[in-house]
């Protein structure tokens, strides 16, 4: 099966620090893969470089095939990889449904005219974004809260906000940046399930996350990075019993305390 | 689109700058406010100029340039290539759109304070390549400008040459109203549409709504063209009342003020530009009454104004509702 | 070409430590401040009084200036700005206060001083001959004056406890404020001493070319321009900002002066340019 992205060499610097170094991965159809590591590995640095928002020092990055790294992240967006952002990062004054909406964007039919005149054509599309946002909100459980202003919606709620913007935009594979940062149990599990209902919708799905647990749960494959390296790759349970993996979260075993 | 409401307040506002105003300024014998309602109408356009950028994001303080490009290129096209003042006007604004299509895009991926530094300096270099070319003759300007001929089609004249009235401010305040309610339907219209959530959302949130596939730099640039046109033509109509131009005819003051007008009013509100110029300029030109003490007045009550109503005048309306999702 | 040199270098320390008052405000509460140049005036018209007018020793009247100008600043921050910042939804709120604050001082100056062109004597007379330069020893006092509080203020930057707290302010409001650090102290401080180096400047510099009330927006543009060569919010910026616009204006009046008044013309060219590749200036943070 050909791999939906690739990752090839990826390379980055500020300057004399060498944030991300030469990292490669695949990621195939409709998994779901998650980029883990300690803070400030470089995952944050790695999902930027993927979504087009930072061009690699070396290295690329191939969607289907096409190069996309170095692109106009809008250029990315509309080829079908869409990142989300972490919770912050929202429209303060629109309403659930409005940014859902507006996020759609990615899917009209009629130009920057027509929307100005309000022609059929564009009429007809805000109708179409209109019914797929209400699609797209109960699908992910915020049905109910759908009215309320963005900003004034709960953590929780705010996490799945971003995940309908981002599968407004229509995405094969959909970036999510922590998406399990802060949350407790519950909120966790919930999370693990909507992260599961987008991948049965026929969306990749990527993540990068710190939160071990979570991703073990949910996660076909894992890469794992630290100081800016792959330092493993495979199925969770293969990641978990990984030296180095361990020694990275973890430390070294301090043998000479008995440890 | 065309809601009763708001085709009533449209009827009303129509009615009152056409017809009651008129009537009111011949009660009052004060003529000499044709003059000042028509520098506000057209610095109202200027200044819906600057709105429009602050809409997408960005404090734009290099309006004047724009002015004073549009006034020289209507004058020299009036004066020395004998073109009619009514077709300069369109020319005027196109040109400035191509000259802010090529300024910006370089200058409209900075941000914030830098943006408006940068915007301040192009005043100052419109000015300075003013006193500098020889095309806009320099520190002597151009004078004897011509008043706008007739308009005629089809053997009717629909316009009257300008210098037929018997007050020539009176077809230059009827000329600037017009247009400054042309600007300022289309405008409503813009940011009612889907173009003007584009803008918000840019506004709101440039990353977020790259993410969304907006072509961010094309739709900053097509923002700035926009503010950039209305700046020249307001500019040449200006220069057609004043009847010459020159390189001091529209400073960084004249920036600063386009960009206070949109605060005055309020940056959440399309009208709000047109309020705010309303109020400062006349407010300035009534305190003329009060002498060496204009300036300190007008600014004292600006500092007021900021104080107790930080979001502008119209934002007075929104006051209760407002608070709800004030930024903290 | 040497003279050229010193001319720049001592421009240079002038504008330095203007850039640092405008760029030391706009770290600590990213505000622009559009009084500046009337805070250098007002600093100026004060030495004028003090020096000039009524006698007193010249350190006296440059002590009067910076204390004023504190002080102004102070309440400026804590009655006008705090005000503003916590009530305006929009970040850009505290322009429009900065510009009507600007006009206001410039309509008080204008009542109280008038138009009129002010100068004072010079603190010291003669003039030095060094090989091919020539340099009046007023302009190298407060040359190293103005280079003497640069360094002072970079120590106190450094090494004090108010340095670390502002530039911990600077960096990162949040983080400052979960750490303890009392914000709000320190941006009325932060604005009092930005106001305080630009009315120091006035105070110096009224002794070489004098005073009026029309320059505080002349004085104003120019520091914009030093700050966005330098980048805004670093002293280290500022510094260099300042400098270089020094020595552009002293090498462009000496060399472009054939060609009339086009100095600034290319002064400007070359930033727009300059900006289009490196848009936060030479060292400058980010905004938003």
């Amino acid at each position: 099966m050909t791999p939906i992205l690739q990752v090839k060499g990826l390379t980055k610097q500020f300057g004399g620090l060498v944030a991300v170094n030469d990292v490669s991965f695949d990621v195939q159809p409709n998994e779901i893969l998650s980029v883990i590591g300690p803070n400030g590995a470089g995952k944050s640095t790695i999902f930027k470089l993927i979504s087009s928002f930072l061009r690699p020092t070396r290295g690329e990055v191939l969607f289907k095939g096409e190069r996309i790294s170095g692109l106009a992240p809008h250029v990315v967006a509309r080829k079908g990889v869409v990142r989300t952002f972490q919770e912050t990062t929202i429209f303060k004054g629109l309403t659930a449904r409005d940014s859902v909406i507006a996020a759609h964007h990615l899917r009209s039919r009629a130009g920057l005219i027509g929307y100005y005149f309000e022609t059929g054509l564009a009429r007809r599309d805000e109708e179409a974004f209109g019914r797929s946002s209400d699609e797209i909100l109960d699908f992910l459980g915020l049905g109910e809260v759908k009215n309320e202003i963005a900003s004034n919606l709960p953590h929780g709620y705010l996490r799945a906000l971003g995940i309908a913007i981002g599968l407004a935009a229509s995405p094969q594979v959909l970036l999510l940046d922590e998406p399990f940062a802060g949350m407790n149990h519950k909120e966790t599990r919930h999370a693990v399930e909507l992260v599961r209902a987008v991948r049965r919708r026929g969306v990749t799905v990527l993540l990068v996350e710190h939160d071990m647990a979570a991703v073990m749960k949910i996660s076909d494959r894992v890469v794992v990075i630290n100081f800016g390296s792959k330092i493993a790759e495979g199925t969770p349970a293969h990641i978990q019993k990984n030296d180095r993996v361990i020694e990275a979260y973890l430390g070294v075993e301090d043998e000479s305390i008995g440890l | 689109m065309f809601r009763p409401l708001r085709l009533a307040g449209l009827a009303v506002f129509l009615l009152a700058v056409f017809l009651a105003v008129p009537l009111a300024i011949k009660a009052a014998g004060r003529t000499d406010f044709y003059y000042t309602l028509s520098s506000v109408a057209l610095l109202a356009i200027a200044s819906s100029g600057v709105w429009l950028m602050f809409y997408i994001g960005r404090i734009n303080i290099g309006q004047g340039a724009f002015a004073l490009m549009g006034g020289y290129v209507s004058a020299i096209l009036v004066t020395s290539a004998g073109v009619s003042f009514w077709l300069s006007l369109p020319l005027a604004g196109l040109f400035c759109t191509a000259v802010s299509i090529l300024v910006g895009l370089p200058i409209l991926r900075l941000r914030g304070v830098y943006f408006a530094m940068v915007t301040l300096v192009l005043t100052e270099v419109a000015r300075l390549l003013a006193l500098a070319l020889p095309i806009t003759n320099g520190a002597k300007g151009i004078t004897s400008i011509p008043a706008p001929g007739a308009i005629g089609a089809f053997g009717l004249t629909l316009v009257p040459a300008f210098d037929t009235f018997a007050e020539r401010n009176i077809a230059f305040y009827y000329l600037s109203t017009i247009m400054m309610t042309l600007c300022f339907a289309a405008l409503y219209r813009l940011v009612h549409s889907r173009i003007g959530r584009i803008f918000v959302a840019m506004q709101q949130n440039e990353e977020l709504a790259s993410s969304m596939g907006i072509n961010v730099p094309a739709m900053r640039i097509i923002a700035y063209a926009i503010s950039s046109f209305l700046g020249g033509v307001a500019g040449a109509i200006f220069i057609a009342i004043a009847q010459s131009i020159y390189p001091s005819s529209f400073t960084v003051n004249d920036s600063i003020n386009f960009m206070l007008n949109c605060f005055v009013g309020g940056l959440g509100y399309v009208f709000g530009p047109m309020l705010g110029t309303l109020v400062l300029y006349f407010g300035w030109d009534l305190l003329f009454a009060i002498g060496q003490y204009q300036l300190l007045i007008y600014s004292g009550v600006m500092v007021l104004l900021m104080l107790v109503l930080p979001n502008g005048l119209l934002s007075i309306r929104f006051h209760s509702w407002r608070w709800s999702w004030h930024k903290t | 070409m040497e003279q050229v040199v010193a001319n720049g270098l001592y421009l240079g320390a002038q504008y330095a430590l203007i850039a640092l008052g405008l760029t030391l405000i706009f770290a600590l509460m990213n505000v622009l401040n559009f009084a500046h140049g009337q805070m250098y005036v007002l600093g100026g018209f004060v030495t004028y009084v003090i020096y000039g007018q009524l006698r007193l020793p010249f350190v006296v009247a440059l002590f009067a200036s910076a204390i004023t100008l504190a002080v102004l600043g102070g309440l400026i921050e804590r009655f006008l700005f705090r005000t503003v910042i916590k009530r305006s939804v929009r970040e850009e709120g505290t322009m429009l206060l900065a510009a009507g604050i600007a006009y206001f001082l410039d309509a008080v100056i204008l009542l109280l001083f008038g138009e009129k062109q002010r100068g004072v004597p010079k603190i010291v007379n003669g003039v030095l001959r060094a090989g091919d330069i020539i340099m009046p020893y007023d302009r190298i006092v407060v040359g190293g004056l103005a280079v003497f509080f640069i360094v002072v203020f970079i120590l106190m930057m450094q090494y004090t406890k108010t340095g670390r707290a502002m530039r911990a302010l600077a960096q990162d409001r949040i983080a400052a404020q979960l750490m303890g650090v009392p914000v709000e102290f320190y941006s009325f401080l932060g604005f009092a001493l930005g106001a305080m180096l630009a009315g120091l400047v006035g105070g110096l510099l009224v002794t070489i070319t004098g005073v009026n009330s029309g320059i505080g927006g002349p004085i104003s543009l120019k520091a914009f321009l030093m700050v966005m060569i330098g980048g805004a919010g670093v002293v280290g910026g500022a510094i260099a900002g300042g400098f270089i616009l020094g020595m552009l204006e002293s090498v462009g009046l000496t060399v472009l002066h054939a060609y009339g008044d086009i100095t600034y013309l290319v002064i400007f060219a070359a930033l727009l340019i300059f900006l289009a590749i490196r848009p936060n200036g030479l060292m400058g943070k980010p905004w938003g």
